[in-house]
């Protein structure tokens, strides 16, 4: 027991720093990409950690209506994101398997969303609540869209456990693994929203449009939520080379571990093209289109449930 | 169908490669006629305020101290390198250079000030500048340690008061 | 040692924050060419922010006008120190040609502490990529005051009371100069 508690703690430190140095690298290779298809020459690649170290030297203004739940909000945010990096699968087995199920990591997918409400709640100027508004609302219709894709795992497989979800279940239907296919699908298109990038980062990184949720942020504490932002990316990235694109993991140590990393590497790629040729999407488009996302979701959920 | 578009939108932003200007490294050729800072030469200046009369943010001051001195005091503040103080310019003192790196961390950086040596008439007092440097030399007044000089310049006062100033000296006449 | 490493970072990666304050917008559009592709300004690591609360450099712009001199000072103070103020173009540095308007209080510097003058009408994007280059200290800047002069000044200039002749020779008494 003592033996696996400490390799529990190992492991999950060993996750933590691994997503805390890489997720500023795949920030960096996302803005160089998007100057490059921009036809510029763009940031170095290491540009995000300057970024994020420049943020830690500047002073913190402690403005907004309840500069307590500021800093609850920017301490939540990046340890939501970190505790989720424990749970999941990074080319070698989680390290917190036993302590939670595939619902924990439902709500705790979710907790990161509600940390922007709670910092736009915070900071309580008008551009903040319309910003967390917007939140608000795609998340009520974005959330489930995932929730569906672990779930048709979880009935495939038979069992909430993570590591038997997260070892690509959704295609363990007999014959066509036709709700696989779909959810795979559906989570392709709505990938972007879900790292809350281009075109459909209607409330957070919206600085252009309006400030959003972060505006009355400073210094350290912008430095949290842009940490938990670039986690996100690569978190979400885990989860989704995790549950649907699992082949090669079981392979020995170096291959496997770099074979899980390159095809995160592949999806940032990806994320990145769809992000540098697309415009950002009005609200009620965007709500539209999961909408419709979310019929198919629920016509996978039916087939899955009847073992297909 | 749209992201087929995407997909070609995307191939001819990556066919037009890096378009980046590599500009601290390399200097970009500038456009003809470009206007930079507007450089005085003081050697060809004559005093006569046109330029000053002529621009249009009123930047270029034109004042006198003493008789002898005339300054011309350009602050770069304002100046928008319109050029119309060039243009006006009978002696062509003014040009504007190429220069447009002028940033500075003190405004007063970018500030020219000439005081001009300006002769004086004798019959009316007012100042006038020679027409070459050399005759400039010559003149009196130009020197301020000549003691010469100092009397004809002495002189020229005098001659427009009505009493004697100095009654025991010689006035020489030149 | 962490916050010499933040503050040495502070030159790589300038957030920048555009605020015109009653300009023509000549030197808004050079601002944003220079985030356009031709001269990258996102290479040096220059980001532009929507919110004066991320920012740490304030590019002013236009002169300081009756209207916005309030919020023009308001979104300076609300830039987390350490902050930059550059005065692009020459409405921010001396009034521009509008110095005399009715509405005009003058330059940038009459409502902030301006640490850079970029001046031009409107500066080129080269130039105001170097005003940045000067102020991150990569360059040293080419500019220096000129001061011409003929003769120096105070002309000496003798009072004639104090003349008095010494046998052919004039001699001047009390040699100090007015």
């Amino acid at each position: 027991m003592n033996g696996s508690l400490i390799w529990t703690i190992v492991a999950g430190v060993l996750n933590i720093g691994i997503v805390l140095l890489v997720a500023p690298l795949c920030q960096g290779v996302l803005r160089k990409v998007t100057a490059r298809v921009q036809s510029r020459q763009g940031p170095p690649l290491a540009q995000p950690y300057f970024d994020l170290l420049k943020l830690l030297g500047k002073e913190d203004i402690e403005s907004g209506q309840s500069p307590v739940m500021q800093r609850f909000a920017a301490y939540l945010s990046l340890a939501t994101v970190l505790t989720v990096a424990c749970l999941l699968p990074m080319g070698f087995a989680a390290p917190m398997n036993h302590a939670g199920d595939v619902i924990l990591l439902i709500y705790l997918l979710t907790l990161c969303g509600v940390c922007t409400l709670l910092s736009g709640l915070a900071a309580g100027s008008t551009y903040s609540l319309v910003g967390i508004s917007r939140e608000m609302m795609s998340m009520i219709a974005l959330e489930p869209l995932f929730a569906i894709a672990l779930i048709v795992g979880a009935v495939h497989s038979g069992s909430f456990r993570l590591d038997t979800v997260l070892r690509g279940s959704v295609y363990t239907a007999g014959g066509v693994p036709w709700s696989g296919m779909i959810m795979l699908g559906v989570i392709l298109l709505s990938f972007q929203a879900f790292v809350q990038r281009v075109p459909f980062d209607i409330s957070e990184a919206e600085t252009e449009l309006m400030e959003g949720p972060l505006m009355e942020y400073s210094g350290p504490k912008l430095a949290l939520f842009k940490y938990a932002h670039m986690a996100k990316l690569v978190i979400y990235s885990a989860l989704f080379v995790a549950l649907f694109v699992p082949w090669g993991s079981a392979l020995m140590f170096p291959f496997g571990w770099l074979l899980f990393w390159g095809k995160v590497l592949v999806l940032v790629l990806l994320v990145t093209l769809v992000a540098a040729t697309h415009a950002r999407y009005r609200i009620d488009q965007a709500l539209r289109f999961f909408a419709s996302l979310f019929v198919v979701a629920l016509v996978a959920l039916v087939l899955a449930s009847y073992g297909h | 169908m749209s992201f087929v578009s995407k997909l070609e939108e995307t191939l001819i932003c990556l066919k037009a490669g890096r378009v980046t200007l590599p500009y601290p490294a390399q200097a970009e050729p500038l456009p003809d006629k470009f206007r930079g800072r507007p450089i005085f030469d003081a050697a060809k200046c004559i005093g006569c305020a046109g330029c000053a009369n002529n621009c249009p943010a009123r930047e270029i001051l034109v004042y006198d101290v003493c008789q002898e001195v005339r300054v011309l005091q350009y602050l770069g503040r304002r100046c928008t390198y319109c050029g119309r103080c060039a243009d006006v310019c009978p002696e062509k003192a003014i040009t504007m250079s190429l220069e447009f790196e002028n940033a500075t961390n003190q405004i007063a950086d970018l500030g020219q000030k000439l005081e001009l040596f300006m002769s004086t008439c004798q019959r009316c007092g007012r100042c006038f500048k020679g027409a070459a440097a050399l005759d400039e030399l010559k003149m009196k007044g130009y020197r301020s340690d000549d003691l010469q000089s100092e009397r004809w310049v002495y002189r020229a006062h005098a001659f427009l008061e009505t009493e004697p100033a100095v009654a025991d000296i010689e006035i020489e006449l030149d | 040692m962490l916050k010499n490493l933040c503050q040495k970072m502070f030159g790589r990666s300038l957030w920048v924050y555009h605020a015109n304050s009653g300009g023509c917008n000549g030197c808004d559009i050079e601002v944003i060419n220079v985030l356009t592709p031709y001269y990258d300004v996102e290479r040096f690591g220059i980001k532009l922010v929507g919110s004066p609360r991320h920012a740490d450099v304030m590019l002013c712009q236009g002169p300081a006008m009756r209207s916005t001199a309030q919020s023009l000072k308001r979104a300076y103070e609300a830039m987390p120190a350490p902050k930059l103020v550059f005065a692009i173009g020459s409405c921010a540095c001396g009034g521009g040609i509008w110095f005399d308007s009715y509405s005009v209080l003058g330059p940038v510097e009459k409502v902030l502490p301006v640490s850079y003058y970029i001046p031009g009408c409107p500066p080129r994007p080269e130039a105001i990529i170097y005003g940045v280059a000067v102020a991150l200290g990569l360059v040293d800047k080419r500019t220096a005051p000129v001061v011409f002069k003929q003769l120096e000044f105070p002309i000496p200039q003798y009072h004639p009371g104090d003349l008095r002749s010494d046998g052919g020779m004039v001699v001047y008494e009390k040699l100090e100069k007015i």
